[in-house]
């Protein structure tokens, strides 16, 4: 099916050219992140977590619904423990957010619409 | 192979788009969203990263240190203001302290000055010294020739024969340079002993 054949051909273009700016995505996020302090609330978070939960009881899924901010929470809210939903992790701040996908846009845009 | 079924949804809008042959514009909706879902993606991989660290942190307990010095800083300020609501001058001198011991006010231990040799009571050290180095108070050590002499050689650096006066009389403004002249009474049994 030509839906297929285009998909395989973006598919590979995006991880291509992704493998390159990609990374420099994620490190512009990274720096962001911390910049405005998202990183120590996280790791505050994480740290209240964790000596709340007992230091050797925590698992990396638990910090990652802990730190996941509320909108993306599907349908496990309700099995963390209150305090975890009482704390749970702000999410990124718009402006943050804002630039970076204005630079994906921009990126995706720019990507010659051929070899898509 | 999920991801790229989850992208063919987003590409089939377009598909009508590329008829013509030329290169036209995406719609402005699909950009968006495939941003978004971009962004998503980088902030997931992100927040596992974070995550995982926190985990490591958290396992091996290298982040405690750090809590409970701040815990201990607090207390240690909470204990302060506590202490400033009663009166602080009692209790800063007879609270226990981290150690669980208290102190008088006036240390009473007793012990020799380096200086004199004399015994002295730690509470009294200070002005004792001021008396027995001879600087700052009124209260100066009686000389004797020889300390004379000797603090003589000490301020310029070679021996000289210095005439002083070796008397009780308060005549303190004939010798001009700093040797100390005599004072109280009851220094009457100093010994200057150079270092």
């Amino acid at each position: 099916m030509e839906n297929f054949a285009h998909v395989d051909e973006l598919n590979l273009v995006l991880q291509l050219i992704e493998s390159g700016e990609k990374e420099k995505l994620m490190e512009l996020l990274r720096e962001r992140l911390i910049e405005c302090g998202w990183r120590d609330e996280m790791r505050a978070l994480c740290r209240a977590y964790a000596k709340k939960k007992g230091r050797n009881n925590v698992t990396v899924d638990d910090l990652v619904h802990v730190i996941t901010p509320k909108g993306r929470e599907k349908s496990c809210i309700s099995v963390t423990s209150n305090f975890a939903i009482s704390t749970s992790a702000s999410s990124v701040p718009d402006s943050v957010k804002a630039e970076l996908l204005l630079r994906i846009q921009s990126f995706l845009k720019s990507v010659p619409l051929d070899a898509l | 192979m999920i991801e790229s079924l989850s992208r063919s949804s987003i590409l089939i809008p377009r598909m009508s788009a590329l008829n013509d042959g030329s290169s036209p514009p995406q719609s402005p909706v699909t950009i968006e969203q495939r941003a978004s879902r971009c962004f998503d993606d980088l902030f997931e991989s992100i927040i596992v990263d974070m995550a995982s660290e926190c985990h490591r942190i958290a396992r091996l307990g290298l982040d405690r240190n750090l809590e409970e010095e701040e815990e201990e800083l607090r207390l240690s300020a909470q204990a302060r203001m506590e202490n400033l609501g009663s009166s602080s001058e009692y209790n800063s001198k007879n609270v226990a302290d981290i150690f669980g011991q208290t102190h008088p006010a006036i240390p009473s231990e007793t012990f020799d000055c380096m200086n004199c040799g004399r015994p002295v009571t730690a509470g009294r050290f200070a002005p004792h010294l001021e008396k027995c180095m001879g600087k700052g108070r009124k209260a100066r050590p009686k000389i004797t020739r020889s300390t004379t002499i000797a603090r003589n050689r000490h301020a310029r650096g070679s021996p000289v024969t210095v005439f002083a006066p070796y008397s009780t009389t308060p005549n303190n403004n004939i010798i001009p340079d700093d040797t100390p002249r005599t004072g109280g009474e009851e220094l009457a049994n100093y010994t200057f002993e150079k270092p």
